[in-house]
């Protein structure tokens, strides 16, 4: 893979201004805390958007702004940072969703002690999520990976809800074991790197160079797709996902369900379908119907909620399962609904937690029950969650809409059952959403504990347009992001293809 | 023989290489004498001697690196591995010797001979680093232990403190007995007491070769508390007064495991199997064992104590792997454990200044608030010890991995990870114990410049030297290179 050097540092520089702004919450008295972390993380969303305009799309399947220090040169671990289109598409919402998540929290009264340390989490992880959506060598990707738990693991801990400790500690297990097996995986690969080419790399570039029987290949995929199966996560192993999203604060939540899962979804990508192509082919079916699998027994057990944020929390595993159903397909629609659900799922499910911790805020409870008939009193609230929700569940216009449509062409392009097992699975996601509105418009309830209720203002009112306004943009001019990581999915499943006859 | 010969073959012994630990050991008479003479304990004094010689050492240590060559006929060889070992050693007794003065007076038992000692178990361990002859391995092996069961037992009213002393003096001494065992039968099958000849020798009996070597490795896999040897660590680790257990967890640890990593390169092809069948299955049951029974103590210095014994189960799996890439790993992995487990034992000692401190895992509760500092010293050692990135303990097992990886060793790897996944249970319970939890109590404790400054400056080190981690690989690179060629 080519990589195109950076005349200026871009994503160090973006990297550092989260830290800068987490120092200046540090040493700086708590009143200016708030301004600052805005402040920083504004910035890097500018910074995030001006890069756009450096960034050459038609040439989207190279690295760009890339960037390298060593480390251990003697092991060939280094410090490579660079974009390709889907990590361009990642960081975009890295910055858009820190950004939001921090414009939220400076009016959320549940966010009233501990202040100092709750922006520094926040700031922190955003540096951490560039680093992993940037980094080309897997064991600085490691690190970062490992890195953004570390701040999660507080901010659901210190500022969440009832159950927060179990969740904290839920949520740490989970996925520290999980990608422990990533660990072994990226140190096998270097080694197996070593005995094939006699050095030591950790280098994305060069690992994808390294050839393997099918049966290692398949066993180092699984230690991938383990930790990845947890993080995304996909159905089995979803168990810490509620937990931890339904008990987070709304801010945390947003992060977790926006940002963080698609780390586990990128790597897949990156990693699995990158560095394994023979295996994948192989395994394409097996991963096609557990991908299936999961959009079902998610859309499931998302019905079966009564609790607001679990409820949400779940849906996002529904979503996860469009995205691995659409990459294991393996075709160029697949690629493009799987990466396009990715941007989207971040936008809708960030605001639909919104919408959550919203409601708490004024009604003290996640109970279903409780916000009937809500809709009425607030109407631009009313209309936020209209727009989210059908966004969400893929109506034509809406964010999702791409991502579903193109899941079940892709399929098609194999078998009409398939396709139509895609479309069931589809339909399950669209009966949860239906539900949702139903409790929230049609349900009649009495109304005196309502009619005080203000609306969305302000700060909370701009986070919510923050979402919304691309929302749109991906429903209705979708070319413009398919633009982004058009290239970087055509040279991915080249390279599969490549194995597929060659092998 | 001629006379004359016999003149010309003595070889006059090489002060320069063995400087260092001269250095010590007369830091350590030195004490000694001013004690027999002196009729009140000036403990400032004592220190002070003590620091003076100490640095002393360990800038002589770092100025010259490159000292190599071998002295008394063999019996002590200077190389860059042992330098590179003393370096530390020397270090980190520095470190706990800030501790200790504010410690003994709080706990009301300054004892002057504590000071001597120290200096004793420091120069034995180092010669332990610097010795390919089992004689003088057996002297500096019972010089550190003789040192360790006196030292463990310093609180001399204390029942935990004579329990685990006494444990430790009987499995101690079976230690060395096995230990001299199985030197026994490798003299016999090579007719030497240098190690390196005895490995390299290609006699008859290769069988007696192996059980020398396997009670040599168990006499070892006492001292460093491998699983089933492990029964005296930790109610000595207990007993003994905070400050030597760290001294114990960094120091000893590193003096035990030296003479056992410094036999990796001689491991011969026709028992390598042997090897890594003994070693591998000690280092499984030693991490499983330390992490399982970690999970369930509800007080942190025995928790720690088995983390310890966790620890040796790591570095052992990466001692399996008996290859240059092994060596390196497990150089790396000691170096981070050393640092890790004297930073948490010697915060640990600070907070047992407090009067109400028992060293329940409660108390760590509101500890964020009373001590914010301390307890974000505290979250970056057990982050480290749990091996989250960019600490030590991360780059540690992450090599430690690399090299099981290289051997194909994956059963053992599988079961680190597993053992890592337990050790999850108890480190975050810690750090949510510390940071999530508010408490009534509040727990304060006044700490001196010198107790702030090496508690910080050991923070520091693990992310520092886990963030880049090349700083401790180019050395711990080339002296597995230099051991590895000779």
């Amino acid at each position: 893979m080519e990589k195109l050097g950076a005349q200026f540092p871009l994503i160090s520089v973006s990297m550092i201004i989260p830290i800068l702004g987490s120092l200046f919450v540090l040493l700086l008295p708590e009143r200016f805390t708030k301004g600052v972390s805005f402040l920083s993380t504004g910035i890097s969303f500018f910074v995030a958007v001006c890069s756009l305009m450096f960034f050459d799309f038609s040439k989207g399947e190279r690295v760009q702004f890339y960037e390298q220090y060593p480390i251990i040169p003697e092991l060939g671990i280094n410090l490579s940072l660079g974009l390709d289109g889907l990590s361009m598409l990642m960081y975009l919402l890295t910055a858009l969703v820190s950004f939001v998540a921090v414009l939220w929290s400076v009016r959320d009264r549940q966010i009233d002690h501990r202040i100092k340390e709750y922006f520094l989490c926040f700031l922190l992880t955003e540096t951490f999520l560039i680093g992993v959506f940037s980094s080309w060598d897997l064991i600085v990707f490691y690190v970062f990976y490992e890195l953004t738990l570390v701040p999660m693991l507080f901010v659901i801990g210190i500022w969440g809800y009832k159950l927060r400790l179990y969740s904290a500690y839920k949520f740490f297990i989970y996925i520290f074991i999980s990608s422990l097996f990533l660990l072994l995986g990226i140190v096998s690969l270097a080694v197996q790197h070593y005995k094939l080419f006699g050095r030591f790399s950790f280098s994305y570039f060069d690992l994808m160079n390294n050839d393997y029987s099918l049966w290692l290949g398949v066993f180092l995929f699984m230690l991938f797709f383990v930790a990845f199966a947890v993080k995304t996560p996909i159905v089995p192993f979803h168990t810490w996902l509620p937990d931890a999203h339904g008990e987070a604060p709304t801010a945390g939540s947003v992060v977790l369900a926006a940002i963080l899962l698609k780390m586990g979804t990128y790597a897949l990508f990156r990693f699995n379908i990158g560095l394994f192509p023979k295996v994948v082919v192989f395994l394409m079916p097996l991963l096609v119907l557990w991908g299936i699998f999961s959009i079902v027994m998610a859309s499931w057990f998302t019905i079966s909620q009564n609790n607001l944020k679990r409820f949400v929390a779940y849906s996002s595993v529904s979503h996860m399962g469009f995205v691995v159903t659409g990459m294991f397909l393996l075709n160029l629609e697949g690629f493009r609904a799987s990466i396009v659900e990715m941007f989207a799922h971040g936008l809708t499910s960030a605001s639909l937690f919104m919408i959550a911790g919203f409601i708490y805020n004024r009604l003290h409870s996640f109970n279903m029950d409780a916000l009937k008939g809500s809709a009425k009193f607030m109407p631009a609230f009313a209309i936020i969650t209209v727009i989210t929700a059908y966004s969400s569940m893929g109506l034509p216009g809406g964010s999702s809409f791409w991502g579903k449509f193109l899941t079940v062409l892709s399929a098609r392009e194999y078998t009409t059952q398939l396709a139509l097992l895609v479309i069931a699975g589809a339909f399950f996601s669209a009966v949860y959403v239906l539900y949702f509105m139903k409790v929230l418009f049609l349900d009649a309830k009495e109304e005196s504990r309502l009619v005080h209720f203000t609306d969305i203002r302000g700060f909370k009112l701009s986070a919510f347009l923050l979402l919304l306004i691309p929302m749109f943009m991906v429903g209705l001019l979708p070319s413009l992001f398919f633009n982004i990581f058009d290239m970087s999915a055509r040279k991915l499943l080249l390279s599969v293809m490549h194995k597929l006859i060659g092998g | 023989m001629e006379l004359k010969d016999l003149i010309g073959s003595i070889e006059l012994p090489k002060i320069t290489l063995m400087l260092p630990e001269l250095i010590v050991l007369i830091t350590g008479f030195l004490l000694f004498t001013i004690d027999l003479v002196s009729k009140k304990a000036n403990h400032k004094l004592y220190i002070g001697i003590s620091l003076v010689g100490y640095f002393i050492a360990v800038l002589y240590i770092a100025l010259n690196p490159y000292l190599l060559g071998s002295t008394f006929y063999g019996l002590y060889v200077r190389d860059y591995f042992s330098s590179f070992l003393q370096f530390f050693m020397i270090l980190l007794t520095i470190f706990v010797l800030a501790f200790t003065y504010r410690y003994y007076r709080q706990k009301l038992s300054l004892y002057r001979e504590f000071y001597y000692i120290l200096s004793f178990a420091l120069v034995s361990a180092m010669f332990l680093a610097s010795s390919y002859n089992l004689i003088t391995l057996y002297v500096a092996l019972e010089g550190v232990s003789i040192s360790f069961y006196i030292l463990t037992a310093l609180l001399r009213g204390d029942f935990n403190a004579k329990e685990g002393a006494f444990k430790y003096l009987i499995l101690g001494g079976l230690s060395v007995a096995l230990a001299s065992y199985g030197a026994a039968f490798m003299y016999i099958y090579a007719g030497s007491l240098d190690l390196q000849k005895i490995l390299t020798y290609s006699g008859q009996n290769k069988d007696l070769l192996i059980l020398g070597l396997v009670f040599f490795l168990i006499g070892f896999a006492i001292k460093i508390g491998a699983v089933p040897f492990h029964f005296w660590l930790p109610d000595a680790y207990q007993g003994a007064p905070t400050p030597i257990t760290a001294y114990m967890a960094s120091v000893g640890k590193l003096a035990f495991f030296a003479p056992v990593v410094r036999i990796m390169p001689l491991i011969q092809e026709h028992f390598s199997y042997a090897w890594v069948i003994t070693v591998g299955i000690i280092s499984a049951t030693t991490m499983l064992y330390g992490n399982l029974v970690a999970l369930v103590q509800k007080d942190v210095k025995r928790l720690l104590a088995y983390s310890s014994i966790a620890h040796s189960g790591y570095i052992l799996a990466g001692i399996s792997v008996a290859k240059a890439i092994g060596l390196k790993a497990v150089l790396y992995f000691l170096i981070a454990y050393a640092l890790m487990g004297a930073g948490s034992f010697l915060l640990l000692a600070l907070l047992e200044r407090h009067p109400q401190w028992q060293n329940k895992m409660e108390e760590f509760s509101g500890l964020r608030f009373s001590m914010p500092w301390i307890a974000v010293s505290f979250m970056i050692f057990m982050f480290s010890l749990l091996g989250v990135p960019p600490s030590v303990g991360f780059v540690g097992k992450a090599l430690v991995f690399t090299a099981l990886s290289f051997d194909r060793l994956w059963w053992l790897a599988f079961i680190m990870i597993l053992a890592t996944g337990i050790s999850t249970g108890y480190y975050v319970r810690l750090v949510v114990l510390t940071f999530m939890k508010d408490s009534s109590r509040s727990i304060k404790v006044e700490s001196s410049l010198a107790e702030k400054v090496v508690l910080f400056v050991l923070t520091l080190s693990l992310v520092i030297l886990g963030a880049v981690p090349i700083i401790i690989w180019n050395f711990a690179s080339q002296s597995a290179d230099i051991l590895f060629k000779r």
